[in-house]
């Protein structure tokens, strides 16, 4: 237990030692040093889970006797948050490190840091109260930063949508925890207003407009580091996908698939780079979305290796987009702007992480969207093509993007090189996309059994579960959120693990031990 | 006859080889050390020599020992319970002869690229992409599953992209590079959405069990489905290919070196989707209405070539229309079920043309002029009636008018729709204020 509280108060010094330093006369220069080498061992410390068996299956709960707050199950790490929470430092570590000085003070590095501290709680809690909170202050922090008068229509757009969502999560986990009354009525009603916080958040269609808004005229560095953790999705995978019906789901299905397109198409119309990657986000966001339906476990787990693989592919294509705006103010993609040869780094990782947001094969994306095209024509045999379309239209649109930022008459100016911790910054995540595409098997197998303890929560007898663990804990012990399962075991038989169809790699009358 | 082992070792070498070449020039370009050219020109040989020594081999041992097409298989990607991506290659005398003449194709062109690009700014990225098109070009040859094939496939269409914009200093290359990546694009959903299918079909995602020449061994799909898919395939090899009516885009993709337009489009990359096709004919076979959709695509664009080509004004795109005229021949060939007639055709096209597109650039040179120094000299006015005959000129000499159709009718309501969208997202975060205009594919002066 030592070893796990440790772990923890490691988890909170490194950025809080960050907040605090920014106090202190420091020169930015130095505080992002700082930030960088905190952020570097955050992902050090948080791969440890892969490495310490102990980490996993953690729990921590309220003392009993805090009254009706008591034995409240608030944090834990389960086979999901395993890889969140290196992914969570990763961004953190990729926007200190390449964050141009012209967008550089103590104030924003500060925010930078808070907003990993909660970002990294959020995915270390399964407690819907925590969630609110966290999910408040997050957009707190992200609004926060939109200061200046020229971003306050982007901020009061974003104040509009951000807050409905708040007070539609709010509202929802209140009605779905309200203890009398007609429970089924109000927890659809809680549940279905949760989907609808989760969706404004991810920014699926129709509750879409405020992101490529934000995009273009708020920050976009902080606009990356809130958006591309999306935890949208961790909320509706904690918080829907277990309570939610069959009709709920493929209702969130049907309009992520149909915002992926919708995303990709208005991305490859835009004439300004910052709108275009936002809805890039849009598009990528609502990918992820769309594996969360009933019945597949494919899907799923592709969705959950989409998560990883587009936020860091989207976030280092966005600071791709930052470190050129730096150089050479606001880009404008009806323009070719050159410049390739002297900075072929930044346009290879802007090739590579723009593929890896279309599924490209030979990075992480491939991987991903390979499980979900199976997944979701299986649950929608002609709108489940909308994952292949969203694919081709994004790698054009990218490629649009490319041949605008990179190609064209050459730039003479020698000042638009990129700096050495800017070129080390992006080949290593280039390294990370392209090694995780081509070995993936860690990653998605983890990524596997994380999807199968989501159905796994969808059977009828661990639904009541979900919510309040601390309410349905028998005893002092720790409790797992799930059955417990081994993979080596047969799957569990329920209404919530789908049935065996034969699909491209689950063949008829080929018995595959779950 | 050879063992399964040493089998296993040359496939490995095959498809291993231009990944790994891959990875020794991107790596230190990465790094900002790019590589010295005289190493370059040294790696990419010593890799060329090994993937044809390795294809042939196999070629040869497998002819030898008579046996039947086999899958071979190096584990799987990631394994799941529901299923796995698996690295699968099939190994018969269609696949390995494919990948041996696609070795020795490359071998020839990477020897004369090394001299022809020789203190080329662009010197290193070159190869770079070539090592990406050898590679995908190796993995459609051998494919034994559909995500190797997938991946082959897309490893083709975005080096050929970024090689016809290789000379990105100007705005035509790149703006062609992106028109002929848009056909592509659409080439990779029909493909991929037939592959869905297909698997979704069949159950399967070996390519053994879909497209062996062995009515036994192939699988029987559901009418509807067979014909679905066989359009869906037929649509992929147009886009790859340039068959009508994606024939627009292969004049443009010759702004890229001439030994890429070489080895992509008189060569390899434009046989790629005859070879699909040609792996997919028990596929074909199913479907009365895919086989003569098929004839008739090849047909048609063998005729639409064969004018186009004798009124072009310039030795590569004249080159470029001639294969066309042959991938036409070759896909009629195909769905009238003449297989190894349509192997040969491939087989002696892509070493005929790749001559020819490489010696171009010394005849240019030893003439000081153009080849064809009066176009429209070739075109067969003594068989057409004279009121035919300037209309057809016409229709010769603007290429079917493809480009301006596609334009009317795809990019311009695409633009539209687009342009509409967007206004309503801008007007829905401005409460109606404001409704910019999107200039959507506008482009402003470099």
């Amino acid at each position: 237990m030592t070893e796990v509280r440790v772990w923890l108060a490691l988890l909170a010094a490194l950025p809080a030692c960050v907040i605090l330093a920014s106090y202190l006369p420091l020169h930015v220069e130095k505080l992002r040093r700082l930030t960088v080498a905190s952020a570097v061992a955050m992902v050090a410390v948080t791969s440890l889970v892969f490495v310490r068996p102990p980490l996993q299956g953690m729990e921590l709960r309220t003392p009993s006797d805090w009254g009706l707050l008591g034995d409240h199950l608030y944090l834990r790490v389960d086979e999901l948050s395993s890889a969140l929470l290196p992914f969570a430092a990763l961004l953190w570590a990729l926007t200190v490190s390449v964050t141009p000085r012209s967008a550089l003070d103590r104030a924003g590095l500060a925010r930078t840091s808070v907003a990993t501290l909660l970002t990294t709680a959020c995915f270390l809690t399964v407690s819907s109260p925590v969630l609110v909170l966290v999910w408040i202050g997050s957009v707190g922090v992200f609004l926060r930063g939109m200061y200046g008068p020229e971003r306050r229509h982007a901020r009061r757009v974003a104040s509009a949508y951000l807050g409905v969502s708040s007070a539609f999560l709010a509202g929802g986990v209140a009605l779905t925890a309200w203890p009398n009354g007609d429970s089924a009525v109000l927890e659809s009603a809680g549940t279905w207003l949760i989907v609808v916080a989760a969706l404004i958040r991810k920014g699926v269609f129709p509750f879409h407009a405020w992101v490529p808004e934000v995009f273009d005229r708020g920050r976009l560095g902080p606009a990356v580091l809130f958006s591309a953790p999306q935890l949208g999705t961790y909320v509706a995978v904690i918080l829907v996908v277990p309570r939610a019906s069959d009709r709920m789901l493929e209702t969130i299905v049907v309009l992520a698939l149909l915002t992926s397109v919708y995303g990709a198409l208005l991305a490859l119309a835009q004439s300004d780079a910052r709108r275009a990657c936002g809805y890039l986000f849009v598009s990528q966001s609502a990918l992820v979305m769309a594996g969360l339906g009933p019945a597949s476990e494919e899907a799923l787990t592709g969705a959950l290796v989409l998560w990883l693989s587009s936020g860091l592919a989207f976030a280092g294509l966005c600071r791709c987009t930052l470190v050129l705006e730096a150089r050479r103010g606001r880009l404008d993609l009806r323009r070719h702007h050159g410049g390739y040869e002297h900075m072929p780094i930044l346009a290879a990782t802007f090739l590579i992480t723009g593929l890896a947001c279309s599924g490209f094969p030979g990075t992480l994306g491939f991987i991903g969207e390979e499980l979900l095209i199976d997944g979701a024509v299986e649950m929608f045999p002609i709108l489940g093509y909308g994952v292949v379309l969203a694919g081709a239209l994004t790698g054009l649109g990218i490629l649009r993007m490319y041949f605008s930022l990179f190609c064209g008459r050459r730039a003479r100016s020698p000042r638009i090189r990129i700096l050495p911790r800017e070129a080390w910054t992006f080949s290593a995540l280039a390294a990370v996309l392209v090694v995780t595409g081509l070995v993936p098997q860690p990653l998605v197998t983890s990524r596997q059994k994380a999807g199968r303890e989501i159905l796994i929560a969808r059977t009828p007898q661990s639904r009541g579960d979900l919510f309040f663990y601390s309410t349905e804990r028998p005893d002092g012990g720790l409790q797992s959120r799930v059955p417990t399962f081994s993979m080596n075991e047969p799957a569990m038989p329920g209404p919530g693990i789908p049935p065996r169809i034969p699909t491209r790699r689950n063949p008829p009358g080929v018995e595959i031990p779950r | 006859m050879i063992g399964d082992g040493l089998f296993r070792a040359l496939i490995l070498a095959s498809v291993s080889t231009p990944l790994l070449l891959l990875f020794a020039l991107g790596i230190p370009s990465l790094a900002s050390r790019p590589l010295r050219e005289p190493l370059v020109g040294r790696l990419v040989r010593l890799a060329m020599a090994i993937v044809f020594l390795a294809n042939s081999t196999a070629f040869v041992a497998h002819v030898v020992s008579g046996s039947p097409g086999q899958l071979i298989s190096f584990g799987v990607g990631f394994a799941l319970p529901m299923g796995a991506l698996g690295f699968d290659f099939l190994v018969d005398s269609m696949s390995l002869a494919f990948g041996a003449l696609s070795a020795l194709l490359c071998g020839i062109v990477a020897a004369f690229s090394d001299r022809y690009l020789h203190r080329d700014p662009g010197f290193n990225r070159y190869f770079i992409l070539f090592a990406t098109f050898v590679l995908g070009i190796e993995l459609v040859a051998l494919a034994g599953s559909v995500e190797v094939l997938i991946a082959g496939w897309e490893f083709l269409g975005l080096s050929s992209a970024l090689l016809v914009g290789f000379f990105h200093d100007r705005r035509a290359p790149v703006v062609n590079a992106l028109r002929v990546f848009a056909v592509y694009r659409v080439g990779d959903v029909a493909m991929l959405s037939a592959a869905v299918l297909l698997h979704h079909t069949a159950g399967s995602g070996s390519l053994l069990m879909l497209f062996s020449a062995s009515a036994s061994e192939s699988t029987v799909l559901p009418a509807g489905r067979a014909t679905l898919i066989a359009l869906l395939l037929i649509v992929a090899v147009a886009g790859k290919s340039a068959l009508l009516p994606f024939s627009g885009w292969l004049p443009r993709a010759m702004e890229g070196p001439t030994p890429s337009s070489a080895v992509y489009y008189g060569a390899l990359s434009i046989h790629a989707g005859c070879f699909l096709l040609l792996r997919a004919g028990p596929v074909l076979e199913q479907s009365t209405l895919a086989r003569a959709l098929a004839a008739l695509v090849g047909f048609a664009t063998a005729l639409y070539a064969t004018m186009s080509a004798r009124v072009q004004s310039d030795v590569k795109s004249t080159l470029a229309y001639g294969a066309l005229t042959h991938v036409g021949l070759i896909v009629l060939e195909i769905a009238l079920g003449l297989y190894t007639l349509a192997f040969l055709h491939i087989v002696g096209h892509a070493c005929f043309r790749l001559m020819q597109f490489l010696t171009a650039p010394n005849v240019m040179h030893d003439l000081h002029e153009l080849v064809e120094s009066r176009p429209g000299a070739a075109f067969p006015g003594r068989w057409i009636p004279p009121r035919f005959h300037s209309r057809l000129y016409l229709f010769a000499l603007e290429r079917g008018f493809l480009d301006s159709l596609i334009d009317r009718f795809v990019v311009g309501p695409f633009q539209a729709l687009a342009g509409v969208l967007d206004r309503v997202d801008r007007a829905l975060c401005s409460g109606g204020r404001e409704v910019a205009g999107v200039a959507i594919g506008e482009s402003r002066d470099d």
